[in-house]
Order: C-alpha cells, then structure tokens, then sequence
C-alpha cells in the first residue's frame, strides 16, 4: 500500500512545485503544463483546461521539429517558442518531458505592436 | 515582375544579424528565398504560422518566434503571404 501511494504524493507535489512557479511568472494571465503527447497536467488563469490551446501547442511543436535543416541542424533543438499578439503573447518551453505554456500580457508601449519579446 | 520583392529581402539581408529570409504564399509555395533559409521550409513556415493563428483566430496573426541557444526563426503573416526571418542571436 505505502509502495503505491509514494509516487502519488510525489507527482502531487511535483505538480504543486509547478503551479506555485507558474504562478509567480510575472504578468502571467494564464497557464498550462502539457506532457509531451498533449494531456493537461496543470493549467489556470486563462488558459484553464483548455485542451484546444494543448493541442494547437502540441502540433506546433511537433511541425517546428522539421523546419529548415540547413539553418537550423538537427544538433540544434529549439529551446523556446514564442507567440506574439497586440497585447499578450504566448510562451512555450520544453523541460523535463513536459511542455509549459505561459499566456503573458504585454506591459511595453503600445507604439510597437507586434514586436517580438526576446 | 517580382522586383519589389526582392528590394525587400535585399533590404531585410542588409539587417544586422540577419542570415536568411524566406517569403511564401498561403499554399506553402516559395516566392522568395534568400541566405540559410532553404526553399523546401516554406511549407512548413506556412504551416506553422497557420497554426499558431488557431490559438486565437479572431485576432490578426501573431509573429511566431522559434529559438536555439544561438539562433532565432522569426515567423510573421501579412494577408496570404507570410515571411521568416532567419537570424543570429546578438
């Protein structure tokens, strides 16, 4: 019986490790923690179970794997996506076998819509 | 007939950092290519870009930014035509 509840109560806690930092990302509106394959783990704010966001994210990690062998060779994986909109963007990393998703207003001026938040 | 489009890539290859530039049509076809950027992505930038315009469809298109440790692919829409920018990170 203790053999089974062990990696429960780590995976909970490891799931609350997660929540309390995607919590304290800042201007974060939103949050998802994905496993590779797509399943939700964790997600709030906005982006609370919202499994149609997990799978466009999924699929665009997948497609982003086969662009352009040339200038980007297979040595190099892409560490980061970033989607940008007017006033929010989205970020994606990968860590640990899972995918985090941060949905994040952006707090620039409004005199440069559209710009990339590197 | 494709003059204007190539003052363009000319003008973004001038860019500091910049080390290749792509432009497809909403097919995935390539009308242009310049530097690193290879004829054959085009269809998966399309692809891409259309993707990421599912998360919020309603809003006009984002700008998709893919980064390595030292390089960046930076994806944007304009109507039917969408454009990357291939670049060396500063």
């Amino acid at each position: 019986m203790t053999l089974i509840s062990v990696p429960v109560v780590l995976s909970e806690n490891l799931c609350l490790v997660d929540c309390a930092i995607m919590d304290k990302v800042p201007d974060q509106i939103g949050y998802l923690v994905l496993t590779e394959d797509g399943a939700v783990l964790e997600s709030g704010g906005e982006l609370e179970n919202d499994e149609r966001v997990a799978t466009i994210v999924t699929d665009l990690i997948s497609l982003s794997n086969k662009v352009d062998p040339v200038a980007f060779t297979p040595t190099e994986q892409f560490k980061k996506i970033s989607i940008t909109y007017d006033d929010h963007w989205f970020l994606i990393c990968m860590s640990n076998k899972k995918i985090y998703v941060v949905k994040r207003n952006i707090s620039v001026p409004a005199s440069e819509p559209n710009s990339v938040i590197v | 007939m494709e003059k204007e489009l190539d003052r363009v890539i000319e003008e973004i290859m001038a860019t500091p950092n910049v080390n290749g530039c792509l432009v497809a049509d909403h097919q995935g076809l390539c009308l242009a290519s310049k530097g690193t950027a290879h004829v054959d992505s085009a269809g998966m930038i399309v692809a891409i870009s259309e993707q990421a315009c599912k998360i919020q469809p309603n809003l006009k298109p984002p700008t998709v930014c893919l980064e390595t440790d030292t390089k960046q692919c930076l994806i944007q829409r304009h109507g039917t035509i969408t454009g990357a920018i291939f670049k060396q990170k500063s």
